[in-house]
């Protein structure tokens, strides 16, 4: 074959056999993405019957909570900050990776986000969604919720604006609403792509109304651009600040393991870690499901992984940071602390986390693992996993350890209704997610369209 | 005629019928030298619609940058001074001195005036690209084609007459797919 250049047909037909080489036109790219829209076949029902229930089992555990109260959420002193807090927490980091993907990387002019960053904005708004429950149900009295926000009373009472609690209450109120209003707007022309085909009325009406009209005029697309890049420049600040403030909750706070001020970068390069493997995983899967290796090609999966490895460097710094602080510092309680992290009660925690974190990701370094994908999404999967043990580690065993050592325990267990709630969650988040894959364009159609050649009579 | 029928027909009366030429390429070139061509012939009011921006559309249709910095600006403002504003009025509002540490503590208060700034701008910004790009429509005033949303680019010509003929065989002589005159 060498010296021999394959063109038309004979080209088509080579790469026929290889998925991720077959040829995409605008056309067939409308085709390609919005065929996933189709009527839901048994496979997404069973997986979508399934989540339904698991979401059932968390919905049947927080009755059980608010019937009988927080004395059924495993809390016990010392630890009054547990699984709740923590999934908060993940789920904040996780919601971390799409606006990194769809607003960082436009403005670095990083063309294979195009491919990838629907899934990674969508799985953002889902994940603020999941996060948002926590701190509702962590107060025990979730009807009460509205107590956090600032409104004019006749006590005159306003919430405490010093406090990291309520900034926290601003940072992810506004993340969820802007990170909602970017997926929504980044809709925009591919619901109307989507709206010129459907068939159905209900379809039809939804796409007209989320289109908001769209007929891809200049005008449109003048001020729909120019808009495009100002949301791109505040939520790059925000995906920063966000998981910042949420570091705060603990770093402001005077806890041996929590009062450092590395929490604020760890946190975000934690989230950006596990909000990119995560989107890994489902990239992963949708491409396999949706026969879209021509769109999501190896290519743009590396170059997310590339990322975790990136960021699984930083966190498994922060790691060794963290603990050579407590060494060289001053303070007894910092150094007794990190020992009891890795050596005391809750060791196997920390453990998992620091080997799903930082071990197993050096084994990113090798082309061969990047490339793989089934091994790559068992690795992702561990990534989360300990991403997840990793704030149960923070938030756990500073808890179990405060100054004073009469007040040492170690009797916190997750009880029942907590692992129903936490399950739950995963199963709240992916009901979404299995909606969205069926109902909106998953893929970028116009920017994934803007990376194809543009179409001109003149050749040259 | 129906109760239904009557309300819409009330509430929204139907658009006026789209009087022009609508002119469909397949190639961006085409399109750019029949939009030029066509704005030689004193044609000033022309819509392009496409499935993607192209840049040589933007230029030949002169395109300056979006309005929608400003707007995106002012409620940056707007959430900055007001956030800060909230925080301080309630701190004065109920003087609970702790510590004896200041009742206007700035420090804590950045972080809700910084996340209100974000949350303004992207609120103003959405409005104002709602605003400036005359969304949701309503009411076209040019015909759609579905093609556009995949592959095919119009040019929107409103005329009529003798106007409009000139301006049908200037797009089908520029290499128009096909060329549909709306009286």
């Amino acid at each position: 074959m060498s010296g021999t250049v394959l063109t038309g047909a004979a080209a088509a037909a080579l790469h026929r056999d290889d998925p991720e080489r077959r040829p995409l036109t605008q056309k067939s790219l409308n085709d390609d993405i919005l065929r996933m829209i189709a009527k839901p076949g048994p496979v997404w029902i069973a997986v979508f019957a399934f989540d339904l229930l698991v979401l059932l089992v968390g919905g049947l555990c927080l009755r059980n909570q608010i019937v009988l109260g927080l004395g059924v959420a495993g809390y016990t002193r010392p630890v009054m900050w547990a699984a709740y807090i923590t999934n908060f927490v993940f789920w904040v980091g996780i919601a971390h990776c799409g606006t990194l993907v769809s607003a960082i990387l436009f403005l670095f002019r990083s063309h294979f986000r195009r491919a990838v960053y629907r899934v990674a904005e969508a799985m953002t708004v889902f994940g603020v969604l999941t996060a948002g429950l926590f701190p509702l149900l962590h107060t025990g009295r979730p009807w009460l919720g509205y107590w956090l926000v600032p409104y004019p009373t006749q006590r005159g009472l306003w919430p405490n604006f010093r406090s990291p609690l309520e900034w926290d209450v601003f940072a992810v109120t506004t993340y969820l609403t802007v990170s909602s209003i970017f997926f929504v707007v980044g809709l925009i022309p591919d619901v109307a792509a989507a709206r010129d085909r459907a068939t159905g009325k209900v379809l039809k009406t939804l796409y007209t109304a989320l289109s908001f009209g769209w007929s891809g005029g200049n005008n449109q697309w003048k001020h729909y651009y120019g808009a495009y890049l100002y949301f791109a420049a505040i939520a790059t600040p925000l995906v920063l600040s966000v998981h910042s403030v949420v570091s705060w909750d603990f770093a402001v706070s005077q806890t041996a393991g929590w009062h450092n001020t590395i929490f604020a970068p760890y946190f975000v390069a934690g989230a950006i870690f596990s909000g990119v493997a995560l989107v890994i995983n489902l990239l992963i899967v949708i491409r396999k499901a949706f026969r879209l290796e021509h769109i999501v090609t190896t290519d743009h999966i590396e170059k997310l992984s590339k990322l975790v490895l990136l960021t699984s460097t930083i966190v498994g710094y922060s790691y060794l940071t963290e603990f050579f602080m407590a060494w060289y510092g001053p303070s007894n309680a910092e150094r007794d602390t990190f020992l009891f992290r890795y050596f005391g009660h809750f060791w196997w925690a920390s453990w998992i986390m620091f080997t799903c974190n930082v071990i197993l990701p050096l084994l990113l370094w090798f082309k061969g693992v990047r490339r793989n994908l089934p091994v790559l999404f068992v690795l992702m999967l561990f990534v989360n996993v300990g991403m997840w043990f990793e704030r149960f580690v923070i938030i756990i065993t500073s808890l179990a350890r405060p100054f004073e050592p009469y007040a040492w325990g170690v009797n916190y267990r997750m009880s029942w209704t907590e692992a129903g709630i936490t399950a739950g969650a995963f199963a709240w988040f992916f009901m979404f997610f299995l909606v969205f894959v069926k109902v909106l364009p998953a893929f970028s159609i116009t920017e994934i369209k803007e990376t194809l050649p543009v179409p001109r009579r003149r050749k040259g | 005629m129906s109760r239904g029928a009557f309300l819409r027909d009330l509430l929204l009366p139907p658009a006026p019928k789209p009087v022009g030429v609508m002119g469909v390429f397949s190639y961006v070139d085409d399109a750019t030298d029949a939009v030029h061509a066509l704005q030689e012939g004193g044609h000033r009011d022309l819509s392009v619609f496409s499935p993607v921006p192209y840049h040589d559309l933007e230029k030949v249709m002169k395109q300056g940058p979006s309005l929608v910095r400003w707007v995106a600006f002012a409620g940056g403002v707007c959430g900055l001074t007001g956030g800060f504003a909230l925080c301080i009025y309630s701190a004065l509002s109920w003087p609970m001195v702790v510590a004896g540490k200041e009742l206007v503590s700035i420090p804590p208060f950045v972080v809700i005036g910084y996340e209100s700034m974000i949350l303004l701008t992207g609120i103003f910004n959405l409005l104002g690209m709602l605003a400036l790009a005359r969304l949701p429509v309503v009411r076209s005033k040019a015909p759609y084609d579905p093609r556009f949303s995949e592959d095919k680019i119009g040019i929107w010509v409103p005329a009529q007459g003798e106007t409009a003929a000139r301006a049908l065989e200037l797009m089908r002589g520029h290499g128009a797919d096909e060329v549909k005159l709306h009286a």
